[in-house]
């Protein structure tokens, strides 16, 4: 997918800043934090996990994303980074 | 609010949060606790360990904990080595397992479901955790009375044995359970027993002496320069002793009898701030106790009570008080009684509670005994006095 369809989805950005603010989430938790139904932001994440931006950590049932190790999830990081850092 | 004459320099010194650099009187019992744990320096994970420190009330027993904890957490740092304490009270709780469990795990993963997982399940995670981080643990679980009374053996069981589960797999998670009373530990059955009594730290009671070098630890910490003379300090100790040994107590009393002095704009803690504090703390006097009181006994006590609402004293010498006595005495036109009859009133007085008499020796001049009113403040204990003495002059 190209990098403008991954970033012009509001949604994203706002599940990739909670995650970066948090560090790992499952998908109830972020949808309740966005006040977004779980199915949608579902979809979502599988989209950035597929891109290799999140991954997935299991602890036994539980399901939980976040940042993976590869250069386009680190760039995507820095990217927030540097943008909060601006606005805070 | 801190204010000009406040007599607080830092009051969360005394909070019952505060974990102090130096534990005075439990040195022994430190340097135990570290041997038992010196293999999370030497070989961390080979291997785990399992402890109990037990004591009354106010013996130390969570400041023993969270010291060590501090410590350790220090010295496997300079050390570059993975540790973590995390410090647990079951009673927060109410004794269960599975929130127990979660609030550990959430140290390490603080977005972790609060809700819909058992306890075998988080407890797995922990230890999924502990491997992802490559650290030991130790689980200090304070009030662990409350946990056995909750789960029973079955959650002991879990906890202690976890590492049978994952044999040949690195070894890192330790415990350190802190009960009031061993009895809890009778009600288990035998295997979980079993995991727990291997090692067991008793802390004995404070006694007066080693009361009175915590209270005045936490003294130079918690107030400013002068703010707190030794007498005071010393009629908390013996107020603190008389409470089981309890530190705990003593601490929370100098806090409180600070409020009060700030409160008057003292500038100082007196003795009478002291009485105050624990009259607020403890119900200390019935009335119907002081009104079984004779006559010449009430007269005696009325003067004990001016003696320290006029003088910031926390002890008044026996003579002293015969002395104020007798000025009552002649107030109510009664003629005093002998030394040797107030002795005795003094001794009833004291079963009772409303006074402390003891004997301390000086190298100057002997032997001397001397009273204290520990529990009730002297202007309370007058206007007690007048109303009952109230026509009978």
């Amino acid at each position: 997918m190209a990098l403008e369809e991954i970033l012009c989805s509001r949604p994203r950005i706002k599940i990739l800043k909670l995650i970066y603010t948090l560090g790992q989430l499952n998908v109830s938790d972020i949808a309740r934090r966005l006040n977004t139904n779980y199915t949608s932001i579902s979809g979502h994440i599988q989209i950035l996990e597929s891109e290799g931006i999140l991954e997935l950590r299991t602890y036994g049932r539980v399901r939980m994303y976040r940042f993976s190790s590869s250069a386009k999830a680190q760039a995507v990081a820095g990217l927030i980074e540097a943008w909060e850092k601006q606005t805070a | 609010m801190t204010t000009s004459y406040s007599v607080f320099r830092d009051e969360s010194k005394l909070d019952i949060n505060y974990i102090p650099s130096k534990l005075p009187h439990r040195e022994k019992e430190q340097r135990l606790l570290s041997e038992f744990f010196n293999f999370i320096i030497q070989c961390p994970t080979q291997m785990t360990q399992r402890v109990i420190l037990t004591g009354d009330v106010g013996t130390g027993k969570t400041a023993l904990a969270q010291t060590f904890g501090a410590d350790l957490t220090s010295q496997t740092k300079r050390k570059n080595l993975k540790f973590h304490y995390v410090h647990i009270n079951c009673r927060e709780f109410r004794g269960s397992l599975q929130p127990i469990l979660h609030k550990i795990v959430t140290a390490f993963r603080p977005t972790y479901p609060a809700r819909g997982y058992a306890a075998d399940e988080i407890l797995a995670t922990l230890m999924q955790v502990l491997d992802e981080e490559e650290t030991t643990l130790i689980v200090t679980l304070d009030e662990f009375d409350s946990l056995i009374e909750k789960e029973g053996s079955d959650a002991v069981y879990k906890l202690t044995r976890i590492h049978e589960t994952r044999q040949g797999q690195p070894q890192r998670l330790s415990f350190i359970f802190i009960m009031r009373d061993l009895n809890a530990i009778e009600h288990l059955d035998d295997s979980a027993k079993s995991t727990l009594q291997r090692n067991i730290i008793r802390l004995q009671r404070y006694g007066k002496p080693q009361l009175i070098d915590i209270l005045n630890d936490r003294a130079a910490l918690a107030f400013t320069l002068g703010a707190v003379e030794d007498d005071v300090i010393d009629l908390t100790a013996e107020l603190a002793h008389s409470q089981t040994g309890n530190a705990r107590f003593g601490i929370e009393l100098l806090w409180r009898a600070g409020k009060y002095a700030d409160a008057s704009e003292l500038g100082h803690i007196s003795a009478e701030c002291i009485r105050n504090a624990i009259s607020a703390i403890i119900p200390t006097l019935h009335r119907s106790e002081l009104a079984s009181l004779d006559f010449h006994e009430k007269l005696f006590l009325l003067a004990i009570a001016r003696y320290f609402k006029e003088n910031q004293e926390a002890y008044v010498q026996i003579g002293e008080a015969e002395k104020a006595y007798q000025v009552i005495c002649e107030e109510y036109e009664e003629p005093p009684k002998s030394h040797t009859q107030i002795w005795l009133y003094v001794q009833y007085l004291s079963k009772l509670g409303v006074l402390k008499a003891e004997v301390v020796s000086s190298e100057t001049r002997g032997r001397a005994n001397r009273i204290s009113l520990p529990s009730i403040p002297a202007a309370e204990l007058e206007q007690e006095m007048n109303l009952s003495l109230q026509g009978k002059r």
